[in-house]
């Protein structure tokens, strides 16, 4: 067949020999739970609103990432030294704002659809591999590297189109970090929820 | 020229970041144009973008984003060629022709579904598989990103457009067409840009960065694209997969 069916069927199989299928398809069942419930706040947009949105998705973003694993890398040395304080408010800002920045952009819905590629083991975590195919049969690539986490594998970083949304975050928090403190970073993450809460 | 070198802000504009021994030797005067374009872009770009994506519909959108996509074709087959590529030019040179001839001068795009998508390689991506680093990061006025590697990238894509070597009359209201048009394209980009980042020069270099060398290795880079960050103390911290 085609060579990206090639391609995919290899990829099952080698996922097969390195890892437990069991391990595989519960990262992939994440993910998939993820995007269903994106699909679902999409065709719902108009009626769901924002506010409704958000709702919707922060049981579900909060099930699907490892927002500890998240906030240790994302602040880089500075999680060391954080206190315990600290530590929880930055998770629980972080995952406002993941749910207030899926609520903001997948606000209306065009037949867009979600398609999953399989998904490979890469040492201690999984790998994902996804198409968001637009209507016009445009797709967009989004890769999800999950880790186990309480015998559940947790998303921990997003990989849209080849960017790295852990390393993108990364290099932009430790220079607030840096420049401002942690504190600052934490309160300056509220502040961009508050200003998408006022988006719509 | 100006409205090409106003497109490519916006494009700059819209790409993408770093942080401590970031390859950013330059980052202050970075930083200035970084400022510059942004205002420009905020005060005049911005605006007018947003009005054409709101008056013009999407079929005229979209063949205007094809015409242009089509007419600057002619750098991505050279750049095959320069790459040694050679699958790719073949299908790149028969998806101008196409689009060329059967979608009218570009207007429409049947080659995609023939089999022949667009592709997307220029002098910078030639170098960097030819293994030339980054070596600086660069934000050049009017121009956005760039750096030591790709900035040979926009003067090899003019040499190489039709409509650079037409009259002035023409590639002036012609250039600004493409500049608004190719702005439209990005208001989702860059609102994404203003929600997400705190510091946006930073959130640019790095998305910038990052879609560069996707590009290079054509969305596929080595090793499996895989690179593991070891931090300290076991800490395994996963930056990035592709």
């Amino acid at each position: 067949m085609s060579k990206m069916t090639m391609r995919i069927a290899i990829l099952i199989l080698l996922a097969g020999l390195f890892t437990s299928p069991a391990y595989a398809d519960d990262a992939k069942v994440t993910v998939e739970n993820l995007h269903a419930e994106l699909l679902a706040a999409m065709r719902r947009a108009p009626e769901l609103g924002y506010r409704g949105r958000y709702d919707l998705l922060y049981p579900t973003v909060n099930a699907a990432f490892d927002f500890e694993t998240i906030g240790r890398i994302v602040t880089g040395a500075a999680w060391k030294t954080a206190n315990e304080a600290q530590k929880a408010e930055f998770k629980a800002v972080f995952s406002t704002l993941s749910v207030a920045t899926y609520a903001t952009n997948f606000s209306g819905y065009n037949g867009e659809k979600f398609v999953t590629l399989g998904s490979e083991p890469k040492r201690n975590a999984i790998i994902v591999k996804t198409h968001l195919v637009k209507t016009d049969g445009e797709k967009i690539s989004l890769n999800y590297m999950l880790r186990e986490h309480n015998d559940m594998w947790l998303i921990v970083n997003v990989i849209a189109q080849g960017v790295s949304d852990l390393s993108l975050k990364r290099a932009e928090y430790s220079a607030v970090i840096q420049s401002e403190g942690f504190d600052s970073l934490t309160k300056r993450l509220g502040e961009k929820v508050k200003e998408m809460n006022h988006g719509s | 020229m100006l409205a090409l070198a106003l497109s490519l802000l916006v494009l700059g504009g819209c790409a993408s970041t770093s942080s401590t021994g970031n390859g950013d030797p330059h980052e202050s005067l970075n930083r200035k144009f970084y400022n510059f374009n942004d205002t420009l872009d905020k005060n005049i770009l911005e605006p007018v973008a947003k009005k054409y994506a709101a008056v013009a519909p999407d079929p005229v959108r979209n063949g205007i984003t094809n015409f242009f996509d089509n007419v600057t074709y002619l750098n991505t087959i050279a750049n095959d060629v320069l790459q040694g590529k050679p699958g790719p030019f073949f299908k790149d040179t028969g998806r101008f022709l196409v689009n060329s001839t059967i979608g009218i001068g570009g207007l429409f795009d049947p080659a995609t579904g023939m089999g022949m998508p667009q592709r997307n390689e220029d002098l910078g991506q030639t170098f960097g598989t030819w293994g030339a680093n980054e070596g600086a990061y660069l934000t050049l006025p009017f121009m956005g990103p760039s750096s030591y590697r790709d900035i040979g990238s926009p003067v090899m894509g003019i040499l190489l457009n039709p409509l650079t070597y037409l009259s002035a009359v023409v590639t002036i209201p012609v250039g600004a067409v493409n500049a608004v048009n190719a702005r439209a394209n990005l208001l989702d980009a860059s609102r994404i840009r203003d929600q997400a980042a705190l510091d946006p020069y930073t959130f640019v270099r790095e998305a910038w960065r990052q879609q560069r060398e996707y590009e290079i290795y054509d969305g596929n880079p080595p090793g499996d694209g895989f690179e593991e960050y070891i931090e300290g103390e076991g800490d395994a911290a996963i930056l990035r997969v592709y």
